[in-house]
Order: structure tokens, then sequence, then C-alpha cells
């Protein structure tokens, strides 16, 4: 069924696409469990960051890439920071379904702006100086974007995991995730911890933005604003709040989303960017299936 | 001695029906049929084909709009995988259309039947789930519905299960029923189809079904404890959209020939919940106003000289306003989702 000789390459794109995944998971699983916010405009905004990015290389002649780089993160922040500093708050009476359909009208409005600045303009492509330079590994090519963005979501985890854990924020950004009321009655500045998880969750909207553009090849805008969704698939394993376990999860549904690729059988291969719902989906019906309805009228998940 | 009897009406007229109500249903069915005149009779004769069209995509979208809204305002269930449902409808209308000659009604029927057992289905264990958590794995089902859908292709009049031909030329397209070949004639058939859609949602909001789906949407453990059947209405709930978006995908078919994956998409799930938000989830009428919203305003603005790509950048804001507005409306009444 598989080319043996094959797996080490798709196993490489396996692992870039997981660290992806994990980058994505873990800055809408830290922002969702601190504002309550799921944030489905991630990826419409670091595709703006993108966009911008390739805008500022291509179309303009005084700007240097790496202050294009830079502008791509920059301006992923400052949009997702005036999303949870502007809008989000006045959604705060709100359920998290009421709070994450706030984030879809945020994020068709600047999938609507990306396609009348850039849709009529193809061939958007830009290329990281990490994507340019390869190395072999066992016959297979590595990009350095690849080896980047595994070891940049390693550092990424395991630094929220450090934070949450050993600094002042984090440890207000755990007390919010647990109980907002009684945090706020304690004396936890909440809003300002709010904004700084939504300051943490820019950043890395950018980063994954200009990762997602190099490990694609293009900047297809539809393709990245919804990137949001097979990158929901970690956080719903992790249940909305195991980083560790999103981040083995996106691992896996990286590799193995990628290894159907390396099958002789057509099914596997054309079927195989079902692999993070077919995950989800099975691990949330899993974690359902004692489900409790509380006197209060709210269900247990 | 007291007794539990209740006293007779000191007049005989206090227990009629009060003749407000009767004169409120009155003006409302009279404003119905108006509106429907309008539509069928009066609107084709003033424009053209191709705004026929668009107003039959409209009629067709209203139903999966109005599906969608009913889940989402009277049961409090969110799906957000009706598009998914919605090329089912097309897909089974379409194969068992070139397989058989059952008269388009027939196909109709059919269609949403399958579309609602699949319904059913894929709702019974996603019934357990509840708000956000059932919106996503709705997100989830659609996305890798369409990716099978994108895979599969729909029919073209081929053999086996698929009924895709191999050659692009020898590919047919979906026939139209009898009485309604002619694009004015399938625009006042769909939206025939769409009045009989919204009347069996309607009459199943005003009888026990819908007083079930109050209850369940005000509080599950309150309905469960008046002896709802809470599993048992959700679902019936469930078949009932996904019934009526079947057949609004077995219109879909006929409407158009030969469907494009391309019209399934995940961001047309999104959009679908967009309009279904704008046009208000509260009563039926925001169907309609959705699935004007989702098939007419993009040509609109076309003809207006616009690039349809603002239709997002509209939905998006409406979709923001209306969620800014209710939130503020909360917030006035002191009332905490």
């Amino acid at each position: 069924m598989f080319n043996t000789s094959q797996l080490f390459p798709f196993l490489i794109s396996g692992l870039a696409f997981g660290a992806v995944y994990a980058m994505s998971g873990t800055g809408l699983l830290v922002l969702y469990r601190t504002t309550g916010v799921l944030n489905f405009a991630f990826g419409a905004i670091g595709a703006m960051g993108a966009n911008i990015t390739w805008h500022l290389i291509e179309k303009t002649d005084w700007c240097p890439d790496w202050l294009a780089y830079v502008a791509c993160v920059v301006v992923a922040t400052a949009l997702t920071l005036f999303y949870g500093v502007v809008l989000a708050p006045r959604f705060a009476n709100r359920d998290p379904l009421g709070k994450m359909l706030g984030t879809l009208g945020f994020a068709l409005i600047l999938l609507g702006l990306m396609f009348n600045l850039w849709r009529s303009q193809d061939a958007r492509v830009f290329r990281l100086p990490t994507g340019t330079r390869r190395f072999e590994i066992f016959d297979s090519r590595v990009t350095w974007t690849q080896v980047v963005a595994v070891l940049f979501a390693l550092v990424v985890v395991g630094g929220v995991t450090v934070f949450l854990r050993a600094t002042k924020t984090g440890t207000a950004m755990r007390a919010i995730a647990n109980d907002r009321e009684i945090a706020s009655l304690l004396g936890v500045p909440v809003r300002r911890v709010e904004t700084a998880a939504w300051l943490g969750s820019g950043v890395l909207c950018g980063i994954v933005g200009l990762l997602l553009e190099d490990l694609f090849g293009s900047l297809d805008m539809g393709t990245m604003t919804f990137f949001v969704i097979p990158a929901l698939a970690p956080v719903l394993i992790a249940q909305m709040r195991r980083l560790w376990v999103g981040f083995f999860a996106a691992f896996a549904i990286g590799v193995v989303e990628a290894e159907l690729n390396a099958s002789n059988w057509d099914w596997p291969s054309q079927y195989r960017k079902t692999t993070p719902y077919v995950f989800a989906i099975v691990a949330v019906l899993w974690f359902a299936r004692k489900r409790t309805v509380m006197i209060s009228g709210r269900v247990t998940r | 001695m007291t007794t539990m009897e209740a006293a007779p009406p000191a007049d005989a007229a206090a227990v009629v029906v009060p003749s407000r109500f009767g004169r409120r249903a009155a003006i409302q069915a009279a404003i119905i049929v108006v509106i429907l005149v309008v539509a069928m009779f009066v609107l084709p004769a003033l424009t053209s084909t191709f705004w026929v069209k668009n107003f039959t995509s409209a009629a067709v979208l209203a139903i999966v709009a109005a599906a969608t809204g009913m889940l989402y305002g009277r049961v409090g269930l969110v799906a957000l995988g009706q598009i998914g449902l919605y090329g089912v409808g097309t897909w089974v209308t379409m194969r068992l259309g070139f397989a058989t000659d059952w008269p388009y009604p027939v196909l109709i029927l059919v269609a949403g039947a399958i579309t609602a057992v699949i319904g059913v289905l894929l709702g019974l264990p996603a019934l357990r789930l509840h708000g956000l958590y059932l919106a996503l794995v709705t997100l989830m089902a659609a996305a890798a519905f369409l990716i099978i859908l994108a895979n599969t292709k729909f029919p073209t009049g081929g053999p086996g299960f698929r009924g895709v031909v191999i050659e692009v030329a020898n590919s047919r397209q979906m026939r139209r029923p009898d009485i309604a070949e002619t694009d004015y004639g399938y625009y006042r058939y769909a939206l025939v189809v769409a009045v009989l859609m919204f009347a069996l949602a309607a009459a199943h909001l005003v009888s026990k079904p819908g007083r079930a789906w109050a209850s369940i949407r005000q509080s599950e453990a309150a309905a469960l404890a008046a002896g709802v059947n809470t599993v048992t209405y959700k679902l019936w709930a469930w078949a009932l959209a996904s019934f009526m978006t079947g057949c609004a995908g077995a219109l879909l078919a006929g409407h158009v020939g030969s469907p494009s994956t391309f019209t399934f998409t995940v961001e047309q799930n999104i959009i679908l919940m967009a309009v279904v938000v704008m046009g208000g989830v509260a009563s039926l009428w925001g169907g309609v106003i959705a699935g004007l919203l989702a098939a007419v305003l993009p040509e609109v603005l076309q003809d207006w000289g616009f690039s349809s790509n603002w239709t997002l950048i509209l939905f998006g804001t409406g979709l923001l306003t209306n969620l800014l507005i209710t939130s503020w409306q909360l917030d006035k009444a002191g009332i905490k989702e």
C-alpha cells in the first residue's frame, strides 16, 4: 500500500505542517482559555499579514525583505489587538458561540478586503530565506523553513508552558481560565491580562502566516483563511485546555495527513485532507460520551 | 366548603377567541398572499431571465437558511454544516434523476428523506454536544464531507455508483420537471416548493414540537424536568432541517443542471451562517431575507459596478453589527448568555 522510499519526505512535510498546526493551536487555545474567544479570524489575520509582506517585497522598491517579514507579524498583531481591545469586550456578555461568531464576521471582512486588494494579481509568491536553502537527509530534501517550523513549535509550546507556570501574568491567565469572576474579585487585572493574551496570539498569527505561505508555496487567501478549521482539530482533541496533548495531536495529524499522500492507492491520498476532521470528530464524540445535564441549564460535554 | 370546580364564565363571549388575534392572523395571511402573488407573477414579468435565475437561487437558499435559522433560533442547535447536507440533496437527486424516470416531486421527496436520514445519523452522536462544540463538529463534518464530494464529483449520467461520465462531452445535464422546463417556469416551481417547506416548518413551530423546542432552547434541564423527551425532539428538529435542506439541494440540481463542487465550500457554510444571523433567527422570514442576501445581493452589487467581493465585507460587517446590537440589548437588560 505504501511506497516506503517515499515515507521519509512525507514525514518531513507532515512534521512541518504538524508544527504549524501546533503553533496555531497554541495561539487559539491560550486565547480561548484566557478570554473565552475562539478566534476564527486567526487564519484571515495571518493571511492579511502575509499578503502585506508580499506587497512590500514585490510592489515597492524601498522595503528590505527583513522589514517586510517583520511587517507581517506587526500587522497581524495590530489586527488581533484591534479586535481584542476594541470589539471583543463588547461581546463579553455572550456565550462562547456568540463570541466566536464575532470573530467569524471579522474574518469575512478581512477576506473581502484581501480579495478586493490582491485577488486580481496572480502569482503572489514570496519565499522566506529559509525556504530557498535546503539540505539532504536520507535522500530527502529538507528546507530550513520545515526545520524552523518544528523547532519554533517546540519553543512556542515549551515557552508558553513555562510562561503560564512561572510568570505573574501567566498565573493570572490560568486564574482567569479557571474562573474569570473569582479571579477578578481577587484583584487580577482581567482586561490587561486579556490584552496580553491577544498580543501573544497576534504574534503567533503573524508567524504562522509567514510559515504557511512558505510551506504552501502560494498566498491563496481562502486556503489560508480557512486553515483555521483544520488547525482547530488539535485544540478540540486537547479538550481546549491541555496544551501538550494538543501539541502531540497536531504532529500526529500532520504526519498522518502527509503519509497518506505516500500511499500507492488513490483513495487514501484523495481523502487525506479529511484527517484533521476525522481525528477531531472522533475525539470530541468520545469525550462527550458521558454527558450530564446540569441543573443550571448548562450542559457539560 | 370550597370547590375546585371553575366558575362558569359570566359571559359566553368571554371565551371566544379574541377578535384581535383573528384580525392579526388575517392581515398576516393577506400580506403573505400579496407577496407570493407579486413574487410569482409580477416579478418575472418585470425582470430578465438573468434576474429570474437569481431569484430562483434565492428561493432555494431561503429554504436552507430557514432550516439553519430554525435550528439556531428555535431549538438552540448551531449547525455550521448545512451546506454539506445541501450537497447530499443535490447529489442524490442527480443520481436518481439519471438512473430513473421518477417524477421530479418524487425525486425531491426522496432526496429530502435520504438527506434527513443522513442528517439524523450524523446528528445522533452530535446531539451529545452543545453550543460551540456542536458548531465546530458540524463544521468539521461538513468540511470532511465536502472533500469527499469534491473527489466523488456530481453524477453526469454515467454508470456505476458515482454515475460520472469519463468523457466530458458525453456528460448530461439534470432534467427539470415537465411543467417547469423554462427558467420562468422553474422559478415558479421552486417558489411553490419553498412555500411548502416554509409551511411545513411553520406548522411544526406552532404545534407540540415547536413548544418542546422552545423549552429545550430555554433550558434543557427544565425541559427534561417538565417531561419533554429532549433526545426525540432534538432529533426531530435535526431531521426536519435536514429534510428541508435536502429538498433545497434537489431544487438546485434542476436549477443549475450540472452543479460544480465549488458551489459547496466551507466558505459557503460560514457565509450561510452570517446571512442567517443577519436575516434574523427568531422568525422564518429571516430565511427569506437570508436567501435574498446570499443569492441576489452579490449580483445587485455587480450590476452597480462593484466587485462581488464586497459582499464578504458586507456580510462580515452585518454579522458583527447584528451581534453588537444584540449584545448591547442583552447588556441593557442585564442578561448574560
